[in-house]
Order: structure tokens, then C-alpha cells, then sequence
């Protein structure tokens, strides 16, 4: 389905319920991820304000090759925090919904509401999409030096 | 055993099972409409002592609540029901030797109104609400590890992990009053209250338990696929949940929407296969020695179908399980990533082009369409992200076994070997010193382990000798048999307070021998220092068993406590010399960790300008599926 919409117009509709988005994932960091829910609110708001922030040059770019980058630095630094993938995967899409779950109660009824919330439901797709990707040749990268080391061990 | 009832508007129902794995059900539960009282207990203590104790909490509770309910403010009420059940539980164990050490954890809900419940626990067993389809955790498990992550001792990677994580930290019975955590909380229509022992949430993921919670389902379907979800898990504990629904908002235009959605999605199933058939889904590996039109029976038209009944009711659930079975089985079979990207990919596109279809003709429910197969495309990836992570930490387990294995053959070698007399050998987790041949407890570093060192006695006699001697006998005799160290410690404890020679020798002797080849970890360490506790409890309560003037058991303890603060303090300095090279490699990677963070925040930020440029110089009058290299 195409937009009828600029895409530069949603994002700038996105950057403006940007701060509403990113208060209600502060209030609701302790589920997102356990680690989050630890940290102090200002460092907290600066690690969600990241991913929001980027999410909305995703929107506006579409860019999947600087998303799956994004993907990889943001997996390995939760990663640094004893967060699994698993953890990261359900994070992300949550940001995801929480993101297109407000934009549906701020503007609900308008054209931007409606088309707004489905390129971020499809950001969230792409998103879940590329973080399994990365999952995966990670496992694969892993499975091989398994092989390795399995061989040298018998 | 499902019960099931309803209290103005709200539904509720409760089940319960033994598990696969216990021969008794030592939960119990209270569903008591009448009063808005639910309530969780899962028992715990020897032989038959753990249902006694749920059910005797179970009935305190329902009574105090009952006698008690207009007289007192709600919170204070369920607060003080559980200190209630406390205490009689205490009481019965007091009472009984076979009840003795008996306890329960509880979680209730107290729901005062349709939109107000008041939640109280004690105890791991929890509390979730679900709105909106996201699951959140209300209660925060009573246990010590729990503790040390909320101090930041541990990580919850390494908290989940632990040997100790079931340990808790309060429960009812322990003692005669209980600290209860209680709050309040606001219900919305449609929320879903979830109370559960922990043969639940141990034995089942929250995403499973978050997409059958919001399934749509009714309290009573859903309270029973959870238990079968708990024993499909393995079922290795006994297992109960209670489900509250609030009352549901009237039908909104919105569902009634997503009713047609639901109808036009299913209307175009075949042209769902056809693209599916097209874009060569038969052909795919995971296919292989289907017929096509099996493959597209068995795959397509089983996501066509679960997508359908999540439209239906708004859920996850169905096409979760397709997402898991088909990748599990895949994975099983050592199946590779590659296929089943591609079959998914396949689906994907074969879902986008009927809802874009679908769109076509009805614009509204053309993008409420799209947004629903997005997120049920998401689900998808949600449960396959489980299954890969899953596969990660399998394969990372036996890639550490292996490296550990091979650093063992390393420092196993014939010039490594320990000399005459010795007994294991400690280096082997301590490379710097195994490469230079000698154990850590043959070269002491740290100054108040020197053996020659003095120390304060009053000196020892035949009598006080005598009375050590019988002190010891009954502590031996009170510790259990299956407590080898604690009576080897007793023993050691023995020579190092009727040791003459007036220095730190045989303190230091005797830790060494003890100390042996024990890993520096929870596993290793730990049972060791509450071996010491209880031997220093055994002794304080068996010098009073002896027959001697209270002057000479003063004695008796005196020297008795000296030897064990000795033995304690000598084992302190060897796992210290043991951890001390760690710690150096430690402060090392904890500076270089550091500096790399600095290093991707900066690359981030770096990143994000230059994303900010490209946005600006992309032509706003092309469609956003055709820019980039996105695969819409």
C-alpha cells in the first residue's frame, strides 16, 4: 500500500510527538528491559531519546543498510548489559508499538494518524526483520567455530 | 480443576495441576467472588509439610477477609490477612516436628470495583497485568538474588543463571509476622489480571504467556492453556493460575472494522496461496518432499487461517504458534537460516499484495489490513528472535565447555603437575600462576597468613581440653550426616583450640587443607563459608549440652570462637591471593569497556548527522517503498 503522504511529512509529524512517545517509555522502561529500569532517569531518557531519534531518520530515509547498523551496535551494547537478542528483539518492537500506540491517541481520526501508524508498524516489521538477521549469522558465525573447535577436540 | 465464576462484570477463573514431575499439589487458591478475593499460595517444606502450609495460609486468609472486610481499608485488610496467614502457619510448624521449617508464598488480589484491585504479595509468586496486549510484571519476586540485582550486585543475565535464584528472601510461616508488599492499582476495561506460581512463569516464556493472556479468549480457556502451556514446558513443579478480566468497553467501530477485516482477509485466501504459489513457496527447502499443493496447505493456508482468527480477536496468539512450529521444526531438522528467511519473505509479500488488493477497493480497510498483517508479520519474527536466541545460548554454552575443556589439556601438562603430596591441582583457573608451576596455598602473599604469626591465647589445660573434646562430640552428633564438611570444619576446629604451640600454624595448615581445590565462585566458595556458619551455630548451641561450670564453658566458647575466627580468616586470605590476578584483568577490561562506549557514542552521533544529511537529499516526490534499499 502506498502512502499518500511525504514521507519528510510524517517524520516531522513523528519528531513532533517525539518527547510523548519517549515519556511514555520512561514510564514504562522497567518492562521494556531490566537494565533500563535500573538506570537514573536522565541517563535512562538519553539511551531511549537514541533509538527514538534514529527511528526518525528511518522513517524519513527508509535507509535499511544504516537500520541494520544501528541494529548491530544497539544489539552488542545491550549485550554489554547481559541483555540477550531475545531481550533486544522484544524492546525494539515495543518501542515500535508504544511509538505507533500514541500516535494513534494523538491523532487519531487524521489522515497523518492513520498513515503515520502504519509506516511505524512496518519500521517495527523491518526492524524485528533485521535484528533475526543478525541473530542468525551471528549463529551461523558461531555454529562454524563450534565445527572448528569440535574437530580439534575429538 | 477450573473454577470459574464472574463479580459484576468481571470474569474470573482459576486452575490448577500437579506437574509432571511432583506426586502432591502443594498449591492451593482462593476464587471467592463474593468478597473480590483471589489468591495464589504455593507451598514449600519436607514431606507433606508444603500443601499443609498452603492450605492452612489459604484458609487464615479467606477467614480474615471474611470477618474483617468492613471494618478495615482494603490495602491494610490484605496486608494484614497475609500476616494472619503468617503467623498461623508459624504456629502449626511450631506445634509439630513434621511441620517444622513449613512456609508458603502468596499473591492476591483483593478487586474492589471494576476499576480498582488491590495486589499483595509475599514470596516469588506473581502478579501480571495485561493492557493494551503488553504484559507487565506488578510484583517483584522476594528472593536473594533478586536482591543483589536490585543492588547491582548481578546482572539478571547472571541472575537467572544463578545456583541460588529459587532462594527466597521472605515467605509466609517463617516467622510469625510476614512483610507484605501492597499496592493499588487502576484497572481499564478489558485489562486482564494475572496471579500464578512459579511452575508457570519457570516453565513457560513471558511472550507465550503475554500472547494467550491476549488471546481473547474466555478467563476460563485462557487459565487452562496456560497450565498446558506450563506442562508442554516440561511441567516440573506443580502449577496455578487465576485469571481476572475487567469488564470490555462496548463494541467500538474499530471492531466491528476489524470483524470485515477479518471476513475480506479470509475471502481472499486463494488468491493468498496463488501469489505464495508464485513466488515459488513449493520449491522452497523447507518444502521438500511435500507435493505443492501440500506445501501450500500445510504452510500457506495455515498462516492464512492464523492470521484470520488473531484478526478475529485481536490477538498474537495463532500466528505465534505457526511462526514456532515451523522454525522449530526447521531448526530441528539442522535446517540454515537462508530457507526459511525466504519462506517468510515469501508470506510476507504474498500477505502485503492482498492487503494492498484489499485496499484497492476499500481504502479504510485496506490500511487497517496493513497495519494487522505488519504486526502479525512482527509476531512472527517475535517468535522465531525466541527460537534463534535460544539456539545462541545452546551453542555459546558448548563453545565455552569446549574452551574450558581445552584450557584444562593446557594447564594439565606433565611440568604443571603439583609435587609429591599434593592433592589437585588449584592453578588450573589461574594461567600466571599455573604457568609458573606452583599452587597459590604453596606461596602465601598475603602477610596475616604467615604460619608463624602469634596469637592472644589464655593457654590451654587437661580440663579445658577435655570439655573442647566433649564439646565437639555433640556438635558432630547434632550435625547431619549428610553434612560432611560442616563436621570436617568441626573437626579441624577441634586442633586449632587445643593447639599449644600459640601461633597461626595450624589455622593456617588446617584452611589450606579445607580449602583445597575449590573453584573462587558461588559454587565453589560459598558452601564453604555456610559450612562455617553453621558450624560456629552447631558449637554455640552445643557447649551448653556439656557438663561443666558456666566459668569453663565461657572458656570452651572462648576458644572454640578464637579457632574459628582464626580457620575464617585464613580461608579469607587464600581466596583472596586466589581472585587477586582477576581482579587486575578485571579493573583492565572494565577501563577498556569503557573507553569503546565512548567510542560508539561518538560513532553514533557521527551516524545520525550524516543520516540527517541524506534525508535532506532525497527527492520527496517518490514513493518512500522506492527509496533506499528497504525490501518494501
Amino acid at each position: 500500500m502506498f502512502l499518500a503522504m511525504s514521507t519528510a511529512a510524517l517524520a516531522r509529524a513523528y519528531d513532533e510527538l517525539r518527547p510523548r512517545v519517549l515519556e511514555r517509555l520512561l514510564d514504562m522502561r522497567a518492562t521494556l528491559d531490566p537494565s533500563l529500569g535500573r538506570l537514573d532517569e536522565a541517563t535512562a531518557r538519553g539511551q531511549m531519546n537514541a533509538v527514538l531519534e534514529h527511528l526518525g531518520n528511518f522513517l524519513a530515509t527508509g535507509d535499511l543498510g544504516s537500520h541494520r547498523a544501528f541494529l548491530q551496535t544497539f544489539i552488542a551494547m545491550r549485550a554489554a548489559e547481559a541483555q540477550g537478542p531475545a531481550s533486544v528483539l522484544a524492546m525494539m518492537v515495543a518501542i515500535g508499538e508504544t511509538a505507533a500506540q500514541v500516535v494513534q491517541e494523538q491523532l487519531a481520526g487524521t489522515p497523518d494518524g492513520s498513515e503515520l501508524t502504519l509506516l511505524l508498524t512496518r519500521v517495527t516489521s523491518s526492524t524485528a526483520r533485521a535484528v533475526n538477521d543478525i541473530v542468525a549469522e551471528e549463529l551461523e558465525r558461531r555454529l562454524a567455530e563450534w565445527h572448528v573447535v569440535a574437530k580439534g577436540g575429538s | 480443576m477450573t473454577q470459574t465464576t464472574s463479580q459484576g462484570g468481571i470474569r474470573v477463573a482459576g486452575d490448577t495441576n500437579v506437574g509432571k514431575v511432583r506426586t502432591t499439589n502443594e498449591d492451593s487458591m482462593i476464587v471467592d467472588p463474593i468478597r473480590g478475593l483471589y489468591v495464589v499460595l504455593d507451598g514449600m517444606g519436607g514431606a507433606n509439610a508444603g500443601d499443609v502450609a498452603s492450605q492452612t495460609a489459604r484458609d487464615a486468609i479467606r477467614d480474615y477477609v471474611i470477618h474483617n472486610r468492613t471494618t478495615m481499608e482494603p490495602k491494610a485488610l490484605l496486608e494484614a490477612a497475609f500476616m494472619h496467614g503468617s503467623a498461623t502457619v508459624f504456629g502449626k510448624a511450631q506445634a509439630s516436628r513434621e511441620h517444622h521449617g513449613m512456609g508458603t508464598t502468596v499473591v492476591g488480589c483483593l478487586v474492589l470495583d471494576p476499576t480498582r484491585a488491590v495486589i499483595a504479595h509475599v514470596g516469588d509468586s506473581r502478579a501480571y497485568l495485561l493492557r493494551n496486549g503488553r504484559i507487565q510484571m506488578l510484583t517483584r519476586d522476594h528472593t536473594i538474588v533478586e536482591e543483589l540485582v536490585d543492588r547491582g550486585l548481578l546482572t539478571p543475565d547472571e541472575a537467572e543463571r544463578h545456583p541460588h535464584k529459587n532462594v527466597l528472601s521472605r515467605n509466609l510461616g517463617a516467622k510469625p509476622d510476614a512483610k507484605v508488599d501492597v499496592s493499588e492499582i487502576e484497572l481499564k476495561p478489558g485489562d486482564r489480571l494475572m496471579l500464578c506460581s512459579d511452575g508457570l512463569y519457570g516453565y513457560a516464556s513471558v511472550e507465550a504467556i503475554q500472547y494467550l493472556l491476549g488471546s481473547g479468549d474466555a478467563p476460563e480457556h485462557v487459565a487452562r492453556d496456560l497450565i498446558d502451556l506450563a506442562l508442554r514446558g516440561g511441567g516440573g513443579d506443580n502449577v496455578t493460575t487465576i485469571v481476572i478480566e475487567a469488564p470490555q468497553p462496548p463494541q467500538s467501530s474499530t471492531q466491528v472494522v476489524r470483524t470485515s477485516g477479518a471476513i475480506a482477509w479470509w475471502q481472499r485466501r486463494d488468491r493468498f496461496l496463488e501469489i505464495a504459489k508464485d513466488r515459488g513457496l513449493p520449491k522452497n527447502p523447507i518444502c521438500r518432499g511435500l507435493a505443492p499443493d501440500e506445501a501450500l496447505d500445510l504452510i500457506a493456508t495455515s498462516l492464512c487461517q492464523a492470521i484470520f482468527h488473531d484478526l478475529e480477536k485481536s490477538t498474537g496468539v495463532n500466528v505465534w504458534t505457526f511462526a514456532q512450529n515451523i522454525a522449530g521444526g526447521w531448526f530441528e531438522r539442522s535446517g540454515e537460516w537462508a530457507p526459511l528467511r525466504a519462506l517468510m519473505d515469501i508470506l510476507a509479500t504474498a500477505a502485503r499484495a492482498v492487503v494492498d488488493e484489499i485496499g484497492v477497493k476499500d481504502a479504510n480497510l485496506g490500511f487497517l489490513l496493513s497495519v494487522a498483517v505488519s504486526r502479525a508479520l512482527v509476531v512472527a519474527e517475535l517468535a522465531i528472535g525466541g527460537l534463534l536466541a535460544a539456539r545462541l545460548d545452546c551453542v555459546d554454552s558448548e563453545l565455552i565447555q569446549f574452551h574450558a575443556q581445552q584450557h584444562d589439556r593446557t594447564y594439565s601438562q606433565p611440568t604443571l603437575e603439583p609435587t609429591t603430596g599434593d592433592t589437585g591441582d588449584t592453578g588450573v583457573d589461574n594461567p600466571e600462576l599455573a604457568e609458573s608451576g606452583e599452587r597459590f596455598v604453596d606461596n602465601p602473599t598475603v602477610p596475616f597468613l604467615r604460619a608463624d604469626r602469634p596469637i592472644t591465647s589464655p593457654g590451654v589445660n587437661a580440663e579445658l581440653i577435655a570439655a573442647i573434646e566433649k564439646t565437639i562430640t555433640i556438635a558432630r552428633a547434632r550435625t547431619s550426616h549428610k553434612a560432611e564438611l560442616v563436621k570436617q570444619i568441626l573437626a579441624v576446629l577441634e586442633s586449632i583450640a587445643i593447639d599449644a604451640t600459640g601461633t597461626f600454624a595450624s589455622a593456617v595448615l588446617a584452611a589450606r587443607e579445607i580449602y583445597g581445590v575449590r573453584p573462587v565462585d558461588d559454587t565453589g566458595v560459598m558452601p564453604l563459608f555456610d559450612a562455617f556458619d553453621q558450624a560456629r551455630i552447631i558449637i554455640a548451641a552445643s557447649v551448653h549440652q556439656i557438663t561443666a561450670p558456666d566459668a569453663l564453658r565461657a572458656k570452651v566458647l572462648r576458644a572454640l570462637s578464637g579457632a574459628h575466627q582464626r580457620l575464617v580468616g585464613a580461608t579469607t586470605g587464600l581466596v583472596l591471593e586466589a581472585v587477586a590476578p582477576y581482579s587486575v584483568r578485571l579493573r583492565q577490561a572494565q577501563a577498556k569497556t569503557s573507553q569503546m562506549r565512548d567510542q560508539v557514542a561518538s560513532a553514533e552521533r557521527k551516524r545520525a548527522e550524516l543520516e540527517r544529511k541524506f534525508a535532506s537529499t532525497i527527492d520527496q516526490s517518490q514513493p518512500w517503498e522506492t527509496r533506499g534499499n528497504t525490501e518494501w
